[in-house]
């Protein structure tokens, strides 16, 4: 090869690939607007993304899996929280997880309730693009334990025996259909998924409280002068703080404001009926 | 120095000194965040403190870059600079920029976009910067009459750089559609037309240092060029996965991107069949190791470590983590903070009068960044390693996670600190000898041979 011939290769490679990448862009462009749902993008959202640019959000977040990577990544954060506890949390961040314990926290950001909830509408529409199922599995902000590390090899059985037992009892019918492991799968699979907030490990408190053992703590409640709910029992107990969070709310500052819970209150709409009952067989499983 | 104007160059490198040092203040500053508590938590949050971090990096190297261009193109084209008073203004309005774009992200004033966080204002001064600069250089060269395939190579490279950043200063409505055209700015500058730039660079190097054949040199300089591009234009796709974009751009860019590395290898062994061959021992041996050493860490930190995480498969985990951060570090050390740093110790003795051999300092200097890099880059990965297992794959929460990784953070802070010192001491033996501006005569040794000689067996790919 001599000087020209291998300056001909180098424009003719740039050239085909500059050209085939130029194709794919204006194919991309055709649909953009279906895989980012382009219609949701209102004054509220795009008013979100000028804000979290403004407040400099991407350089301790990552979003879409771009940015710092000093905090936590928020492309799916709404499906994890519900928009009570993001606007108090963005209200005043200090109030949620402890320095001394995680050795970095989010400064306040000094946002307006508009701007609050502005950044909301933004990373709601966030996480609503089609992008290829990423991350392939949630990512927490806080909590939650190594797998087989978080409960006792005692409570593991009592869990497993449970399910055997009423999988027993109900004779031919498989683990599919047995409430306490189809509450399990629920638990972790809902939207906003119950454990990015609440783990089943004892004295875990996540954003929410640790729900081991909830079921001796629920009998404590409902026959307490303080409970003002429905409930006569556990099981009716755990529905009412799945779809009514705020009839009774746990103390704890994090845990709630002006006596509305910051878990969402939107599963008594988005859960069916039997769903509430898995989720309290599973939960009033946990001992 | 053989042409007055090349004094320019010195202002330009003094400059991007000062920057280098303070990005690392900055940089020391963010990872002793990631130990906390931090008590700047409200003055100075970790925010601020990286956005400074990246963006004294980007104006340092560009600094560089243009100072090592205004050393080059004069004896290149053997020629005085066109306007030396238009460098001198455009030196002043880039440090303008910088300095006043540093001040505002300390009041919290950015444009919030990675590595784009530059307000509008200094968006635009970027541009009429590198205007200035590309028209200086163009006429300088256009005066001449002489054009060489390096300074070709070299200014088509600054002057993309200067067009790819045009999209930055656009508003999208949809943030998807603007993360991917950050990209036509970010990846294809690193990983297109700054790769031209660390071309031109290297082949100068390796033609003076070595004596190299400058036919064969800048024969093989073109292939090198048409690799990064067939490899680093779709390659942009490995950007694309997890953003919003048409499934195609999975394969497309595990595919195209896993080639890139391809013409890294090219140019390890371009820089090192060069050596090999070379029958001239220029005596700065101590350029000779950084612009050897910059060919070998951009094939360590950018095609190892970059193809470590470009395929989907893998890439789907490793997104957004620390390994992002290892890559990050070595990559951009290797390609353009080393090539910069070796232009600058190929120019320092004749801008400054001391002997060519280099001193003990300027060695120290080379060893102790290198080893503190590499120790940097084994810091972050096993960080990053740490994180991908507990965080994504077991599910264990962030917080929870980066407690857990603390160790790596002190190894951080402590490899680190021996990268720093090998830098101060760089910094040091640049401002230890004032700037001499005395013209020397043509070295016939150092002059261009002319085409077809007898070393034009110098193949490197032949031979390599
Ligand atoms: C200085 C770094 C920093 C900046 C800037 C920052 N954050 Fe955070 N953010 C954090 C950290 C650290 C956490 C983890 C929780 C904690 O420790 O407070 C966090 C947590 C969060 C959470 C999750 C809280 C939860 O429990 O689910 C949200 C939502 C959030 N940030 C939104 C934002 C938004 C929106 C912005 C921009 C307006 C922003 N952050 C700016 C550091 C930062
Ligand atoms: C955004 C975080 C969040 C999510 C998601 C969430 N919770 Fe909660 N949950 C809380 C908080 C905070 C409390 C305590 C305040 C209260 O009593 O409502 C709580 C309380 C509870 C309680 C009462 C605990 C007790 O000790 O009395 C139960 C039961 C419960 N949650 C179940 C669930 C289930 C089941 C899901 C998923 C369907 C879920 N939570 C999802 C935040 C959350
Ligand atoms: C004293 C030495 C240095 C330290 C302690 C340091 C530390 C850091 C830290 C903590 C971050 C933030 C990562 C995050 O987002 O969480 C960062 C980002 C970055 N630094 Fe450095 N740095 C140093 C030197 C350098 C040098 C010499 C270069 C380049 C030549 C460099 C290039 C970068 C780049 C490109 C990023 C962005 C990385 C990414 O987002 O993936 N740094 N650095
Ligand atoms: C030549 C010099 C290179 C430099 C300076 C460089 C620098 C960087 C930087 C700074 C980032 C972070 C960007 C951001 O998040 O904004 C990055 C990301 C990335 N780079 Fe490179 N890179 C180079 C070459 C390569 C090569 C050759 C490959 C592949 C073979 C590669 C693969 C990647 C991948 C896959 C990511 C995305 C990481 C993620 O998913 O978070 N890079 N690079
Ligand atoms: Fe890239």
């Amino acid at each position: 090869m001599n000087k020209r011939q291998t300056r001909l290769f180098a424009g003719a490679a740039t050239a085909v690939s500059a050209l085939v990448f130029l194709v794919l862009t204006i194919d991309s462009h055709r649909q953009f607007g279906k895989l980012t749902n382009a219609d949701n993008i209102t004054p509220a959202v795009s008013r979100g993304k000028d804000i979290w640019h403004a407040k400099n959000c991407i350089n301790c977040h990552t979003l879409f899996g771009e940015g710092a990577y000093y905090a936590p990544d928020l492309t799916k954060i709404t499906q994890l929280r519900g928009n009570t506890y993001l606007e108090a949390f963005l209200r005043d961040p200090s109030k949620f997880y402890d320095e001394a314990k995680y050795r970095r926290v989010m400064p306040a950001q000094n946002l307006s309730d508009t701007e609050i909830l502005d950044l909301i509408a933004f990373l709601d529409w966030v996480s609503k693009v089609d992008n290829q199922g990423w991350p392939p599995r949630p990512i927490l902000v806080a909590g939650a334990t190594i797998p087989g590390t978080d409960r006792t090899v005692a409570q593991q059985q009592s869990v497993a025996a449970t399910s055997n037992t009423q999988a027993a009892t109900a004779g031919s019918v498989s683990t599919a259909d047995d409430p306490v492991a189809l509450g399990q799968a629920l638990f972790n699979s809902v939207s906003p998924s119950c454990n990015a907030c609440h783990s089943i490990a004892p004295g875990v408190n996540m954003v929410g409280p640790s729900l081991a053992g909830v079921s001796a703590r629920a009998q404590q409640i409902i026959s307490s002068h303080a409970y003002k709910g429905q409930a006569k029992d556990v099981a009716g107990y755990i529905r009412e703080s799945i779809h009514d969070p705020s009839a009774y709310v746990v103390t704890g500052a994090s845990y709630s404001a002006n006596g509305i819970s910051f878990m969402p209150n939107t599963y008594g709409q988005s859960l069916k009926p039997e769903q509430l009952d898995y989720l309290a067989a599973y939960l009033g499983s946990l001992k | 120095m053989r042409y007055k104007s090349q004094s320019v160059a010195y202002w330009y490198f003094a400059a991007a000194m000062v920057l280098f040092g303070l990005q690392l203040v900055f940089g020391l500053l963010s990872a002793t965040k990631y130990l906390g508590p931090d008590p700047l938590i409200n003055l100075l949050p970790f925010d601020v403190t990286k956005v400074i971090h990246t963006n004294l990096l980007i104006v340092w190297v560009l600094t560089g870059f243009m100072g090592a261009t205004y050393w080059l193109v004069p004896e290149e084209s053997r020629t005085e600079i066109h306007s030396v008073k238009l460098a001198y203004i455009q030196l002043g309005l880039w440090l303008l920029m910088g300095v006043t774009a540093v001040i505002g992200y300390l009041f919290g004033y950015g444009a919030g976009n990675k590595l784009l966080e530059q307000p509008i204002p200094h968006k635009i001064t970027i541009v009429v910067v590198m205007l200035m600069f590309l028209y200086n250089v163009g006429m300088t060269i256009k005066k001449s009459g002489r054009f060489t395939t390096t300074e070709g190579v070299l200014l088509l490279g600054l002057g993309s750089a200067a067009l790819l950043y045009l999209p930055a200063l656009l508003h999208y409505s949809n943030y998807t559609v603007s993360i991917y055209y950050r990209w036509w700015t970010i990846h294809l500058w690193v990983e297109g037309v700054w790769e031209m730039i660390q071309g031109g660079f290297l082949a100068y190097l390796l033609i003076r240092l070595t004596g190299a054949d400058r036919e064969v040199m800048e024969k093989w300089l073109y292939v090198i060029v048409g690799l990064v591009f067939i490899a680093g234009i779709l390659g942009t796709a490995h950007h694309y996965y997890w953003v919003g974009v048409p499934a195609y751009w999975l394969p497309i860019g595990g595919i195209f991107s896993a080639l890139e590395p391809v013409a890294l290898v090219g140019m390890a062994i371009y820089a090192y069949s060069a050596l090999r061959r070379s029958g001239l021992a220029h005596p700065n041996k101590l350029a000779l190791h950084w612009t050897l050493g910059s060919a070998v860490f951009t094939l360590f930190g950018a095609g190892l470590l970059g193809f470590a995480h470009t395929f989907p498969s893998v890439n789907k985990w490793t997104h957004g983590t620390l390994i992002t951060a290892m890559h990050g570090h070595a990559a951009f050390y290797g390609a353009y903070a080393m090539i910069v740093l070796a232009m600058i110790v190929y120019a320092l003795p004749s801008i400054t009068g001391r002997k060519e051999g280099g001193s003990a300092a300027g060695y120290w200097s080379f060893w102790l960044q290198l080893g503190g890099m590499f120790g940097m880059t084994l810091s972050f990965a096993t960080a990053g390693i740490g994180q991908v297992y507990l965080e994504r794959i077991l599910g264990l929460g962030y917080l929870d996670t980066q407690l857990k990784i603390q160790v790596h953070f002190l190894m951080l802070i402590a490899t680190a600190s021996i990268f720093t010192v090998g830098v101060v001491l760089f910094i040091y033996d640049f401002f230890r000898h004032a700037p001499r501006f005395h013209l020397e005569p043509e070295d016939d040794d150092l002059k261009d041979r002319p085409t077809g000689n007898l070393r034009a067996e110098t193949d490197p790919v032949k031979y390599g």
